[in-house]
Order: structure tokens, then sequence, then C-alpha cells
């Protein structure tokens, strides 16, 4: 840990604020109840030594001083000394008792917390998670309890699937980051380690602390521990949670969770699960996710270690812009009525993406939409003959409505260029498989596939600033004139950070830069950190966002000016490092058929059938 | 638009049916590539075509999962050929041909056959061990996992006789296949004495080891064949489809059993 060891830039940092006033009301039925079912559903928590049996966390910045986000006014006032606190948002009747602590809807009064009799309800939450043992023993239990953990840090290629992780080792404990889906009548429907059924207990307790919370019109949002952040989402008729020790703050880890809930949306589509949840409270959501919790495990190892999540842009791959603009062009000319979007990626990466004009004249492609399509080609459908045709909801441009995917490898048996068209038809999927056949013609032609195979990231070196080690660089509206997808540009991580440790502990600086900059109660512009192996600069403006890591020698004179070079690179480079002026083309005949908002014209859930399945 | 970027249109459709699981990918990795590998949980439907003699076969390998339930009457609009999967191991994936999966195959052509297939047997019958054919290694399980997602063991076994070489308890009979496939018929309002018999519709297989596979596919295209003829005449007085000619395609399997 060595947050002594940073120093601000010109703006300071979120101070550790004195312990909290002490503001005590009588004892409060939520807490007793809480505790209550603490002892009730796992009578040996008794006390246990959280901190202790969690291994060491590389993460080099405290939590301590973390911000919860988006509750400004209680924020800052929060923290420190106090250990665990469970705090609520909203409403009239504000309980405040021991840990627990509840904002009241009028704002201004304080919703302080206190610091006496900490341990039982809100650690207990941390604790039982932790500890999660009697009903489930010998449930789960089939997997071997494997020491191979993942120290903190990486998933390291761990041979057994993580379903059938046995839920009382130690070692699903120290996971990093545990994320649990659940219904709101406590059905389980996912977690990220060990089976569902295996846990059906600990989401149990979990729903009666959320449904508790709500019954008394509060929403329940984060508990905090020493070791432990669990933060809690509800959406719809399903709640998400996050148990973690990464260190993240809380509003990333609510963006984390989000990007969950989205890529359950881009399978079942919110409308289906909505009035699924409508028809059968109990429903059990895991026979219609059923072979999907790959998705959901793939994306959740993406968020470690893509930042493209993080910063909420899409990564494309550096290209020649005359070779990106034969590509467009390709994707141009092959079009068939209702085709929306089609994009051509390599190794997972952007190569173009062309799109209807009326679809998307008001809008633009969301970035989070395009890391769920990713996954879920990535997860679904890698290295596969044949061509796959699927419906796919993309939740953020309509939550209710399918497209169509199609989507087909175009150098088979390597399978590293993937096609993917997206058609608001159903039964689009010959004229759109032709589509294809234009598109590989001309690519052939054209010689596009040896072209793209050559195609690499860059290395920082290029850009020819001794010191700088890394950079992450976000413009907002590339260029001004397009409002187009969100993109970044960073290199390869090198040296130092070729190891998973050592790229994962990069990400948590700049996850760390980013929770500063982005903070809601205290929002910086320009962060410059000095940690024990590196020193980073970050650096927000009206035109973009940059994160830089430096060798730690390096002086803030020298960082400064190492920027104004990178940035002029960066100016020199755009064409190749961008999608810069994405093409269109206009497919649909009657501009109506936009599906985006409203009405639209396309099969909605019920023609996937599940209704017929309650 | 240039004579070569002409989809091969398919004569004739063939669509596996089946709940998850039970080896629907497998088996057509099996025909089609010669060997067993891991399988990805289908999303939706993968097309593949298939060159049998001059004919071009186009196969739907569909999702069995619910999630992608609604799609299916899609897959089979025109089918001409059905295959009905389950797992011999299993008899929840034999009721759920009947319960989930029959009534998609309304859209199919009226002439459809069905072919029930009962999977795994590898797991229930030492007899399954050796394929039929002489080009399949029996345990030649490719490790070509996609990278992304995260490493896995070689899928969790299916059971633990697949590890430990103790036959498994089979759950469903090929006599309870044989009277599936005559309720379906009822279904389908067939008459039984002129559709093709049980015998000739029921198979038992086994993707791993290769077992019926080869037989299975080659018996279904060769009964498809009627159909493809039958299309290709409907087809002549419509000028808005363009047939391409067959390319004297030199198929080693084509054999003589395509007329
Ligand atoms: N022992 C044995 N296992 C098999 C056989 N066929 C498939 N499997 C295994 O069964 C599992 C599922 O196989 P898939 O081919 O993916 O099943 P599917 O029917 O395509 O499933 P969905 O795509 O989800 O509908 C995999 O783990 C296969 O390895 C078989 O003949 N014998
Ligand atoms: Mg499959």
């Amino acid at each position: 840990m060595e947050r002594d060891n940073h120093q601000e830039g010109e703006a300071q940092g979120v101070k550790i604020s004195d312990p909290p006033s002490v503001n005590n009301p009588p004892g409060d039925n939520l807490a007793t109840s809480l505790s209550l079912l603490g002892n009730h559903m796992f009578p040996d928590v008794a006390e246990r030594n959280d901190g202790a049996s969690i291994s060491k966390e590389e993460t080099p910045v405290s939590l301590c001083s973390d911000v919860t986000a988006e509750q400004q006014s209680l924020d800052a006032e929060l923290h420190s000394n106090q250990v665990t606190k469970l705090e609520t948002e909203e409403t009239e009747n504000s309980e405040c008792f021991n840990d627990v602590c509840t904002q009241q809807s009028d704002g201004g009064s304080e919703g302080a917390a206190t610091d006496n009799d900490q341990s039982d309800s809100g650690e207990f939450v941390v604790t039982m998670l932790a500890k999660a043992k009697l009903e489930e023993q010998g449930i789960g239990v089939k997997g071997r309890s494997s020491p191979l953990l993942e120290a903190g840090t990486q998933e390291s290629p761990a041979f057994m699937s993580h379903r059938d992780e046995d839920v009382t080792a130690e070692s699903w404990r120290q996971h990093r980051k545990h994320v649990f889906v659940l219904s709101e009548a406590g059905k389980p429907i996912y977690s990220r380690y060990g089976s569902e059924e295996a846990l059906s207990s600990t989401m149990g307790v979990m729903m009666a602390l959320v449904s508790f919370v709500q019954s008394g019109d509060n929403i329940i949002r984060s508990v905090y521990s020493e070791e432990h952040t669990v933060v809690f989402l509800q959406k719809g008729p399903l709640v998400l949670v996050c148990v973690s020790s990464s260190r993240q703050s809380e509003r990333q880890l609510r963006g984390e969770l989000l990007y969950v809930y989205y890529q359950i949306i881009s399978m079942l589509t919110q409308a289906s699960i909505s009035r699924i949840f409508e028809h059968k409270k109990n429903y059990d959501l895991r026979r219609l996710l059923a072979g999907s919790e790959k998705i959901l495990d793939g994306l959740l190892n993406l968020v470690d270690s893509d930042p493209s999540f993080l910063l909420a842009a899409v990564h494309c791959l550096p290209l020649a812009s005359s070779l990106r603009d034969s590509l467009s062009q390709i994707l141009q000319k092959a079009i068939t009525p209702n085709l929306v979007f089609s994009i051509l990626i390599a190794n997972n990466q952007l190569l173009t993406i062309v799109q209807e004009k009326t679809v998307i004249e008001d809008t633009r492609l969301e970035p989070a939409d395009v890391h769920l399509l990713l996954n879920l080609i990535g997860a679904s459908s890698a290295f596969q003959a044949g061509e796959i045709w699927t419906p796919i909801c993309l939740p953020l441009f309509n939550p209710d409505c399918y497209f169509y995917a199609y989507i087909s490898y175009l150098d088979p048996p390597e399978c590293t260029v993937c096609l993917l068209l997206l058609s608001t038809d159903k039964e689009a999927f010959y004229a759109v498989a032709e589509c294809k056949r234009k598109i590989e013609e001309a690519m052939v032609a054209q010689n596009s596939l040896s072209l793209i195979a050559k195609v690499q990231s860059y290395s920082v070196s290029q850009v020819g600033v001794s010191d700088l080690r890394h950079f992450m660089y976000k413009p907002f509206d590339v260029p001004d004139n397009y409002r187009q997808l969100t993109q970044f540009t960073s290199p390869e991580m090198e040296a130092p950070y070729s190891s998973e440790e050592e790229k994962m502990r990069l990400l948590d600086l700049y996850r760390y830069m980013h929770s500063r900059i982005h903070s809601t109660s205290r929002p910086l512009k320009l962060i410059y950190h000095v940690a024990e192996r590196e020193t980073l600069l970050a650096w927000v403006t009206s035109k973009f966002e940059l994160y830089t890591c430096f060798s730690p020698l390096v002086t803030k004179a020298c960082a400064i000016t190492a920027i104004t070079k990178l940035l002029r690179w960066i100016k020199k480079e755009e064409d190749r490092l961008f999608i810069r002026y994405p093409p269109k083309y206009s497919t649909t005949p009657n501009p109506s058929k936009s599906s985006r908002g409203g009405k639209s014209d396309q099969q909605d859930a019920t023609d996937n059938g599940f209704l017929s399945l309650l | 638009m240039p004579e070569l970027s002409k989809m091969k249109k398919p004569d004739v459709k063939v669509v596996l049916l089946g709940d998850m699981n039970v080896g629907k990918t497998s088996l057509l990795h099996r025909y089609t590539e010669r060997k067993f590998k891991d399988t990805i949980s289908t999303v939706g439907g993968a097309f593949f075509l298939k060159q049998w003699g001059p004919y071009n076969i186009s196969i739907w390998d569909t999702a069995g999962r619910e999630q992608f339930h609604g799609l299916g009457s899609m897959y089979c609009r025109g089918a001409a050929a059905i295959i009905l999967t389950y797992d011999v191991t299993n008899w929840q994936s034999l009721s759920e041909l009947e319960e989930r999966f029959l009534s998609l195959t309304d859209t199919a052509n009226h002439d459809c056959i069905y072919a029930l297939v009962g999977n795994k047997v590898d797991l229930t019958d030492p007899k399954a061990h050796q394929s039929q054919d002489s080009d399949v290694a029996s345990e030649d399980r490719t490790d070509s996992e996609d990278m992304r997602t995260e490493p896995q063991l070689p899928t969790p076994p299916t059971s633990p006789a697949s590890l430990s070489g103790v036959m498994l308890q089979k759950q469903v009979t090929p006599e309870d296949a044989a009277a599936l496939y005559g309720r379906i018929l009822r279904y389908k309002g067939l008459d039984e004495t002129s559709s093709q018999p049980a015998e000739k519709m029921c198979f038992e297989t086994s993707a791993k080891t290769g077992y019926n596979v080869d037989s299975l596919f080659e018996a279904l295209f060769d009964l498809v064949l009627p159909s493809i003829l039958r299309q290709r005449n409907e087809n002549q007085e419509s000028p808005t489809v363009d047939l391409e000619e067959c390319r004297g395609s030199s198929n080693k399997r084509a054999k003589s059993s395509c007329c």
C-alpha cells in the first residue's frame, strides 16, 4: 500500500475526513433483523476476522479514502475510521443505527453513521458472503478445492470450470470479485464462481437484506468492510450484487454490474424479462439463461482485463486509413433491405463499422452495445465454422427489441476476421448471407485478408518519449462534426507490464486514477500520482481524457513535456488510430422502419416464445 | 453480379433439433470434420452447406436452449428432414422433444421426414465404442476452445462414465424411441404404412466415437433426394430462383447412392 506516497498535482485529492458525527437513534429493527437473519442462517458466523484470510492485495491504493459515489451530501463526511457501513438512500424515514445509515430524501440532513458496535450487520453480510457455509455443504462440492487461487489478481488458467467450485473453500472466498444475479423473489440466476444452486442460501440472504431495506422504502446501495465492498444494483425484477476486494470505487463496480445486466438484456430483452416476472414472480430465469453462463463469465473477465469497459469507449485496431476506407466501402456496397449495421472485427478489435443512415440518424451506437456484441461473439461463436444467425438485443439502442445477427468468419480455419451483419428482419438470413458472399469476393479481389493479417497494435516506443510506458487517450467526439462511436487508443502493454499480474496492477492504477477523476463529490481535472514503481498522470479536458504511465523517476516537468509530445503524436496519427469518418448506407426503403424507440415493427420478445414457457 | 459470388443455392434443408447438451453440434462436427471436439453451447442457429453429389444440402444446427425456442419454427421452415436428437442417458431429453420441439416442426415441408436420434450411446453400449468408419480415431478430442472465455476443463464430464469407462444406465431404449416415432407420425397426421418405418428412422449414435453417425446422415440424405428432385422441378417454373448447375464435384462420399 502506498497511498501516502502520492502527491497531488494542481488539484487535491479527496480528503479523508474526520470520523462522522455520532448520531445514535435507539435500537432499530433493521440492524436487529439483520443480525437475527445472520444468526439464523449462519450460526457459525461468530466473529470472523475477515481481514486475516484474504490474500494480500496488490492494489496500490488504499480504499480508506474511497468515495461512495453518487451521494454527495453524505459522502464526504463518512468513511475514515468507520470500518463498516451500510448505506442506503432515500425516503422519509431515515433510520440511523449503528453502522447502518440511510439518507433522507429531503437531502440536507445528516445521515450520519456511528462507530460503535460496528461489527454486526454490515460486516455480517460481508462475513456471511465470505463464509457461506452450512446449508451449502455437500451441494457444490464436486470439484476439488484447489489452492490455485488467483492471488487477488489474475485469472490463472484454471482447468476446472468455475461452476464446479467448492463454495465452502477458502479459495472461493478469496476471489477478487464475486458477482451474483438473483431475482426479486430471491431465486439465484447467476454466480460468477460456484454453482448457483450451491449458493442459493447465500443469495436468499442477500435478497432478504434487499427486501428488508426496501420494506422501509429504502434502497440498499452498498456495504463496506475493511476488505470488501459489496455493491447492490436493482434493475427491474433483477438484483445484481458484487462483492469485491478489488479496491475499485463503488461507482465503477456499479458500472460493471450494469454491464452484466445489459448482457442479460442483450440475450433476453428487457421487455421479456419484465413480462416473465410479471406473470410468475418466482420464475427460474436460469431456464432461459442456461448455457449463457460462459457469456457472462467472459464478460466479467473482460471487464477486469480490458480498459474499454472502464472508459466506456471502443478500441479499434490501428489501420492505414486507405485500408480502413477500402474495407468500409466493401461493406457499404454489400447491402440488403433492413440491414442496419455491418461490422468487421479482427482479433476481437474493430476494423470498421458501417451503419444504416435512417436508423442511426438520431443517435449513435453506444460503446457498451459494441462491447456486449464483441463479448457475445467471442464467447459463443469463436472458431466455429458455419454461419450463425441469432437474435440479439442492443440494450442501449433499444432494450426491448431484437436485431438478428449474422456472424461468420472470413478466414477459416484461423477464424480471426469476423463479419457481423445486423438486420431487423428475422427472415433475412439468406439475403444477409448473400451480402457476406459479396464482401468475401471483394476482399479476395483486393487482397484485404492478407493486409489485415499484417495489422497489429502499436508500441509506445513509436511515440518517441523515453519515460512514457503506457497511455490511454480518449478523445471526445472524433472528429468534432461527427457524432460517432466513442473510441480510445492505447498501445500494447509492454514490459514491465507484460505479465498478467503486472498488467492487472497497471489497470488497477488506472482504475484508481479514473475513480478520482470521476469522483462525484470531488471531481478532479488533473492528478499527478507518484506510486512506488511508476508515476501516473491523468488529465481530463473538454476535448479528451488521458491517462499516462511513466517510469518512477520522471519529474513533473518532464511528464508535462512528454504529454505535449504525446498529444502531438496522436494528432498526427489520428487517421490511423481511430475510425474517423464512419460511412453509412441506406437500406430501409421506409424510414419508419427504424428500430429505435417506441413502436417498432419487428418482433419483440413474445415472438421468441418465452410466454409459452410459463 | 459476377457468377462466382452467387450463393450455392441449397437444394434441400435438414434441421437438427433437440434439447441443449444432447450433442447436435458434436454430431455435425463428427460428420463434417471427422472429429469430436469441444463445443460451445450454440446460439441461435448455425448454417452449414454440405455438398452431396451434385446437390447442396443446407444443414441448420440449432440451439437447444429455451432462450432460442421461438426461432425454431423459423429454422424449420421448408425443411425436408428434421433430426430430433436426444441423449440416451437422459430421459428428460426425449420427453422435451415431444413437449417442446415437435410443435416447431409445423413449418416444415408436408413431406418432411423425421429421424429420431439417441446420441451418446458410447456411455451405455460397449458396441458403440468402435466407429464403423475407418478414418476415425476414436479419442481425437482437440482443444480448440475459445481463448477469450475462461479456460475450461474439456467440458465438465457429462457423466463420470466418460472418464472412468464405467457404463451408464441407459434411460431411453430403442423401444421408447420407436414409440415416440409412432406418436410423431400421428401428430403429423401421417399414415404409418406409407411413412418410413421406425426401424429405419430411429438411430442410436455416438458423436464421440463416430458410431452410426455417417449412416445417419447418409441415410437421411438419400431419403430427401426425392424432395430435392421435386423442388428442382418446381423451381424450373420459377424464374426468381437461380439454380447453380452441379459443378461436377468429385465428392468421394457421393457414392452410388445419389441417383
Ligand atoms: N460421451 C459423449 N459425449 C458427447 C457426445 N456428443 C456430445 N457429447 C458432449 O455433450 C456436450 C454437449 O454437446 P453439444 O454438441 O455442444 O450439444 P448441443 O446439442 O449442440 O447443445 P446446444 O448447442 O446447447 O443445443 C459436450 O460436452 C459434448 O462433448 C457423445 O456422443 N458421447
Ligand atoms: Mg450446439
